[in-house]
């Protein structure tokens, strides 16, 4: 392993300076959609669990950013998290930062508008 | 002085050195004097403080002996007991061999006077008195043998008479079928014979056999108090007068040896009393011969190099052999279980437990549950520890049982530890009392369930969550005719303690701190992580619930849970378990639900299972409550 670079599911180990953070990727998450409505958010949610159960990353990041895709102040940290960690993990570490970011919406149900 | 003083009190102090086989002889020791003199620890140790001689070398052979005999269900004079204890109060001594001497000659043999008589007399036909030369028998020859033989011989020929002339009614008396060889219980039963349905013929003949047998009873008797107990010159009749006594736990050793006489049962009883190696060989090695729990001195592994010798033990163990010897009176033989003892690391906690353990000892042989010796046994534990406040013996604590120990078997020999880590867990009250349950986990057959006591597996070290895992299912898988309800509080404190266990020792696996001071200070606050655990997860676990109303829906999710939590499969348990809460009929259960499981699931690696089966359990009461 270089040191110049290391895979996220490398540093979920805590061999790097820069670890996996699961609280600060949730967190990023009810930033991002504490505000949106319920209806879309569930959608949402069950686009994404069915990508996690077939392990289909490339699906789930899909559907997740075209879902952030907009304008928003609101998605800067969610971008900004994504874009530190996007790459291809071990199921395992993908399974735990996928529900991270399912949880962090989910924590947000009835908090934003009802369309 | 008053130094002096102090060192010596201190130099007399019975207490643990931590190896516990000679610990287990201390033990014994204690309960040794405490069963024929009737003295408690404190008692006895104010006894050695006081004159520690006059306890090892004149309270303590008699009672070994004392104990002997009654273990064999032989008569012990009481009143011996109170004179021994009245002359040794009064009477001053020059040293000790002259205070062995008194007490072996003056009580031991008085007390095996009995005995000795009775395997004297035992022998019923003169030859077997010669060996095949025709030479009188080392054991019976001595200056009066041929007297000896010649009682026995007419008491003989009065038998031989009697069967000749009344062989069926004999028959009859004895219940056999033939008369071959006329043993001594023969000749008791015969001589005790009350009922009248017998010839008055025969009855003359029981009559004269009767006079013939009492006249070598008091025969012996005069032969015994007068050359042993008033002479005690007999220097080369040393092993007719042999006190009767083997073991099968100390087999040939020393004065249990067949061919030592009288005189040298006395003196290697004395060397081993004060360790005396230079005349006995044998008390230089600890081995098998000592304790049946310990290799030979051929199969010790590091014989090549240096010999276990007693010999370094001297200065620190003085009475080491007393304390060997001792070794069974340790343990308490509880029927259908064995032998059991509890040791710890302190004499006095040791001590008090297994003498509250004696008190129970009819409830739990009268149990049907052979649990309850460790059940009792736990309890008077923790009884013990709130009494004496000493946390720290729960250090190194065991319960060991055997079923038979003797030089060719050592059959069910168990040695459970109590870790402390677990103890210290169990001293918490309300965890206690909720781990303190047997429940159901797996069927058997219609009706019936094996059961599991969670204490026991918790102090085994076992997981508890397989138990508690097979319990959830089989409550879920219980057909209506035969519900078996979800025992709640059991199955969440043990969900909670072996989470938090594993937790914990993953943290400090890391930390590496298993040897830092923080580790035990850290066993205070994993109690309190747990009850806090406990407060918070079964709360927010319980928000579960509201996902439908629907006892069915719930049961469905319970399975499909169970299901994953079954394969170990993380994914598959928070994909049915998220698609469930997204289409159930509402998604507002709170921010701080979905933040625990996060915490507890997603984040966690080392114990979601335990976190994942609380919530199917909540599923489950849940449903109940709403039937």
């Amino acid at each position: 392993m270089s040191e110049m670079h290391s895979y996220s599911w490398q540093k979920v180990e805590g061999t790097g300076n820069e670890k996996l953070d699961l609280q600060e990727l949730k967190e990023a998450t009810v930033e991002s959609f504490k505000n949106e409505s319920d209806n879309a958010k569930q959608k949402l949610v069950y686009s994404l669990l069915e990508t996690i159960r077939n392990n289909d990353q490339k699906e789930f990041f899909y559907i997740l950013l075209k879902t952030i895709n907009k304008p928003k102040e609101s998605f800067n940290k969610l971008w900004g998290e994504l874009q530190k960690w996007y790459e291809l993990m071990p199921e395992e570490v993908f399974i735990n930062f996928a529900y991270s970011i399912i949880i962090g919406i989910m924590s947000t149900y009835g908090g934003g508008k009802n369309e | 002085m008053a130094e002096a003083t102090e060192y010596l009190t201190q130099a007399n102090t019975l207490k643990f050195t931590g190896n516990w086989f000679i610990d287990a002889g201390i033990l014994g020791f204690v309960n040794l004097m405490e069963e024929v003199y009737g003295w408690n620890l404190e008692i006895l140790q104010k006894k050695i403080n006081e004159d520690e001689e006059k306890v090892y070398y004149g309270y303590f052979p008699f009672a070994y002996l004392c104990k002997w005999l009654s273990d064999r269900k032989q008569k012990v004079n009481s009143e011996l007991i109170k004179k021994l204890k009245e002359e040794l109060e009064k009477k001053t001594f020059q040293n000790t061999k002259e205070l062995f001497d008194f007490v072996w000659f003056n009580f031991i043999c008085n007390l095996f006077k009995e005995l000795w008589i009775k395997s004297k007399s035992k022998l019923i036909y003169k030859n077997e008195a010669y060996d095949k030369k025709n030479k009188t028998k080392q054991t019976i020859d001595y200056k009066n043998t041929q007297t000896y033989l010649q009682k026995i011989g007419e008491r003989e020929n009065l038998i031989n008479e009697i069967q000749d002339k009344h062989q069926e009614e004999i028959k009859k008396i004895l219940k056999k079928r033939e008369l071959k060889k006329f043993e001594y219980d023969d000749l008791e039963k015969l001589i005790n014979y009350n009922n009248g349905s017998i010839s008055s013929e025969l009855r003359n003949s029981i009559e004269l056999l009767k006079e013939k047998h009492l006249g070598i009873i008091n025969f012996l008797k005069e032969e015994w108090e007068n050359n042993v107990i008033n002479q005690q010159k007999f220097t080369e009749e040393s092993l007719f007068y042999r006190i009767p006594i083997d073991s099968g736990f100390y087999k040939n050793f020393l004065f249990f040896n067949n061919f030592a006489g009288n005189l040298k049962q006395k003196d290697s009883f004395y060397d081993a009393i004060c360790f005396n190696f230079d005349k006995e060989e044998i008390l230089k090695k600890i081995d098998k011969t000592v304790n049946k729990f310990l290799p030979s001195e051929e199969e010790f592994s590091n014989i090549n190099y240096t010999k276990l010798s007693a010999e370094p033990l001297k200065k620190q163990i003085g009475y080491l052999f007393v304390y060997l010897l001792c070794f069974t009176h340790a343990f308490e033989n509880y029927r259908n279980i064995g032998y059991v003892m509890f040791y710890s690391n302190d004499l006095e906690f040791s001590y008090k437990i297994n003498r509250k353990l004696k008190l129970y000892k009819k409830k739990i042989e009268n149990s049907k549950n052979a649990n309850l010796i460790f059940n009792v046994t736990w309890q008077q534990i923790i009884d013990s520890l709130v009494e004496c406040k000493s946390s720290w013996s729960l250090e190194n604590m065991y319960i060991i049982s055997y079923q038979q120990l003797d030089n060719k078997t050592q059959r069910n020999v168990e040695y459970i530890g109590v870790p402390k880590l677990q103890a210290s867990i169990l001293l918490d009250d309300a965890i206690r009392e909720n781990l303190n349950k047997s429940i159901s986990y797996r069927k058997v057959k219609e009706k019936q369930y094996k059961w599991q006591w969670l204490i026991q597996e918790f102090i085994k070290g076992k997981p508890l969550y397989p138990i508690i895992f097979g319990h959830v299912n089989l409550t879920l898988n219980s057909d209506k005719n035969n519900k078996i309800s979800l025992r709640y509080g059991p199955c969440l404190y043990s969900l909670m303690v072996e989470a938090n266990i594993l937790n914990f020792k993953n943290k400090n696996n890391k930390k590496s701190a298993l040897f830092s001071e923080i580790f035990f200070d850290s066993y205070k606050s994993l109690i309190r992580d747990i009850k806090e655990d406990i407060r918070f997860s079964s709360f927010y676990s319980s928000l579960i619930k509201q996902i439908s109303s629907d006892t069915n829906t719930k049961n469905r999710i319970a399975r499909e849970l169970l299901n994953a939590l079954k394969t170990k499969d993380k994914n598959a348990f928070l994909n049915v378990l998220l698609k469930d809460l997204n289409g159930g009929e509402m998604l507002e259960f709170g921010s701080k639900f979905y933040d625990w499981v996060f915490e507890k699931i997603i984040k966690n690696e080392i114990s979601y299972e335990m976190y994942g089966l609380l919530l199917v359990m909540n599923l489950l009461k849940g449903g109940e409550s709403n039937e």
